[in-house]
């Protein structure tokens, strides 16, 4: 069975998706000590049977609010074999800023581009291969309003949680940054700590650098 | 730990910015190059909500339009509620003669209690329903969350969330409300500073006070004055904020950043406007038959009990007689002292005991009687000291609620007190420079 998790800002029809993928096959709980609502659904799609999560709709994922936290949480620990995101081809630009952070966390992605029909109303036409490049993950442009691309996303869901290879992009945050981020993944691997080697040294160093306070606190049991 | 916390401080240094807010910054930049290389506009159509962002989000002008905005939502509520102010004065003046002389306590009792004290204050209700009327059509059109964003920025640096905008803003209708409104703050630390401050924000109550005053010593000028008593309040909760993040350990540290949702434009419909007006405005006319009324009558009775007494030494003179000392150094008389105590039941009480204590009904007359008893200075004194001096009762009870504890809720009034005390002797202290 495969992990799948959904993730994407609000409003971007993710509920729509998650009933889309599946079904009548949902059940719903609560997060562990929060009354934030975890929903949960089983699908099978060629044979191979998945689980998928609904992650709360955040537009980022700092220590600060608790859906941001359970979103950040679920992926770093639970490491979900597919994190799906998706993404408001109307308001690409915006949407972006959580993609990027999924891709930091070196979470295993799959963009669903969905209300493409709204985008092109307003008069976008967004370039999904393009996307897929620049971005180095699948790009599954959909309108989950009418059903379509649902089929192709699944498609995607079990190709990307089957994958051997995956082709990583990085995106650097300039000279200056990247030294220092370099720096503090020196000093994190010199400690050598067993309990840090599950999560992204990269990301550990971001979050160091921007003054994270849970990572803070976590890395401070080990360093 | 200490290594690392050694790199980030230097970068931060050799950037001059925050980490916190550059990284992120970075972020959204390659988000921007990202989007730009794959979303083609088919036409390059301008729609109307580009185009007014373009003005009313511009990095120089977006504050000064915002300040005129407001600048112009009070000038509107005081001069177009001018007329029907005069008009439901006479309505009460009139209404207290058919009582004839005011000899017997039930006479007076009519006249001076019910007329010159409750009557005076729902006169105000023309103010307050225009100033709402402003606001919504401001909240309608979707202005609102532009000012939020323009003013994130600059609140930023001052150490409020951008989040803490609406609460602020909500805070010129009732602080009671607006308190509530916190909640949307995930930070606890950005939360309690904004609650703090909140009561600074000047609300409706407050504006009979300075319409009373500002009509009677400043003129033209009045809506000007009113105005300033609004920038005031603004700048001192910054002030604040900034010096409880600096000072007090348990609210050090940056706030959160903040991502906002900007709505398109939108023509606001006259019902649904009206209807926000109403909801807001009908606060007063509620307030004005429970606690406004209650205080009349109690004002009414401390003020002519004893019976046949001179005012000085009826019960209300003697408690103002015992206040006097503490606000003499600021030029407030005793019947000033009755009314600010008072005023902290609500602060509209602070009108009404004016009405009551100069026995006189009418805001003509009023206006002569309270230019007898101040200065201009002492005037604009008095409307800072009611702007900022305690949260009226039923805000301290939010602000013991949504903070769960006495203990800031306590450091709340007491440093308003001090805070009003301050602002009120500087304005009286430059004043008297000024005029001599």
């Amino acid at each position: 069975m495969i992990r799948v998790a959904l993730i994407g800002n609000p409003n971007v029809g993710k509920t729509v998706i998650f009933n889309h993928l599946t079904g009548a096959r949902q059940y719903v709980g609560n997060w562990p000590g929060v009354t934030v609502e975890k929903k949960v659904g089983r699908c099978t799609h060629r044979g191979v049977e998945m689980e998928v999560v609904d992650l709360p709709g955040v537009y980022s994922l700092t220590a600060r609010s608790p859906d941001e936290l359970i979103a950040r949480d679920y992926i770093v620990e639970e490491k979900p074999d597919v994190v799906v995101d998706i993404v408001d081809a109307s308001n690409l630009e915006r949407n972006l800023y959580l993609t990027l952070l999924l891709l930091e966390l070196e979470a295993n992605v799959v963009v669903a581009l969905n209300m493409m029909d709204v985008a092109a109303s307003e008069g976008y036409e967004v370039d999904a291969g393009m996307l897929s490049k620049l971005l180095g993950v699948p790009v599954v442009p959909c309108v989950a309003t009418r059903g379509e691309g649902i089929e192709a996303l699944k498609d995607a869901i079990v190709d990307a949680a089957t994958r051997k290879e995956r082709r990583r992009v990085t995106f650097g945050f300039g000279d200056e940054i990247e030294d220092a981020i370099k720096r503090v993944e020196a000093v994190l691997s010199r400690s050598g700590s067993e309990g840090l080697s599950r999560y992204p040294l990269r990301w550990l160093a971001i979050k160091l650098l921007e003054g994270d306070e849970r990572v803070e606190a976590l890395v401070s049991k080990f360093v | 730990m200490e290594e690392i916390r050694r790199i980030r401080e230097e970068l931060s240094k050799k950037l001059g910015e925050d980490l916190e807010v550059l990284l992120p910054a970075r972020r959204y930049e390659i988000a921007g190059e990202i989007s730009r290389r794959c979303v083609r506009r088919r036409e390059e159509r301008l729609t109307l909500t580009d185009v007014l962002d373009h003005v009313f989000l511009h990095r120089a002008l977006g504050i000064p339009i915002f300040l005129a905005l407001m600048y112009a939502v009070f000038q509107f509520a005081y001069s177009v509620s001018e007329p029907f102010m005069v008009m439901l004065e006479a309505a009460f003046g009139w209404l207290a003669s058919l009582a004839g002389e005011a000899e017997t306590p039930l006479a007076s009792l009519w006249a001076d209690g019910i007329c010159g004290g409750l009557g005076f204050v729902l006169v105000f209700i023309f103010p307050i329903f225009f100033l709402f009327f402003a606001l919504a059509i401001l909240e309608d059109s979707g202005y609102l969350p532009r000012a939020a964003f323009v003013m994130d920025r600059l609140m930023y640096r001052l150490g409020l969330h951008g989040r803490s905008f609406i609460p602020l803003l909500l805070g010129f209708g009732c602080n009671l409300p607006a308190i509530m409104a916190t909640r949307v703050i995930d930070d606890e630390r950005d939360r309690l500073i904004t609650i703090l401050v909140n009561p600074l924000m000047s609300c409706s109550a407050r504006l009979p006070v300075y319409v009373l005053l500002a009509g009677a010593f400043f003129g033209a000028y009045a809506g000007a004055a009113i105005f300033s008593m609004y920038v005031l309040g603004i700048a001192l909760a910054v002030l604040m904020a900034l010096l409880f993040r600096k000072t007090i350990p348990q609210l050090r540290g940056k706030p959160a950043p903040f991502i906002l949702e900007l709505p398109p434009y939108l023509r606001p419909t006259l019902r649904s406007v009206l209807l926000k007006t109403w909801q807001r405005g009908v606060v007063f006319l509620k307030k004005a038959a429970t606690i406004l009324f209650a205080g009349a009558l109690a004002l009414w009775a401390l003020s002519s009990f004893p019976w046949g007494a001179p005012l000085e030494a009826t019960y209300a003179g003697t408690l103002g007689h015992a206040l006097e000392p503490l606000l003499r150094p600021l030029g407030f008389d005793w019947m000033a002292a009755v009314a600010l105590f008072f005023g902290f039941l609500a602060k509209e009480i602070v009108v009404e005991t004016f009405g009551i204590l100069y026995g006189v009904a009418g805001e003509e007359e009023i206006q002569a009687a309270v230019a007898a008893h101040m200065t201009p200075v002492t005037a604009f004194a008095f409307m800072a000291f009611t702007l900022i001096y305690l949260p009226c009762l039923a805000t301290f009870g939010i602000i013991r609620a949504e903070t769960g504890s006495w203990k800031w809720t306590l450091f709340a009034v007491a440093y308003e007190l001090a805070l009003a005390y301050a602002v009120a002797a500087t304005i009286v202290a430059f004043g008297s420079i000024v005029w001599g």
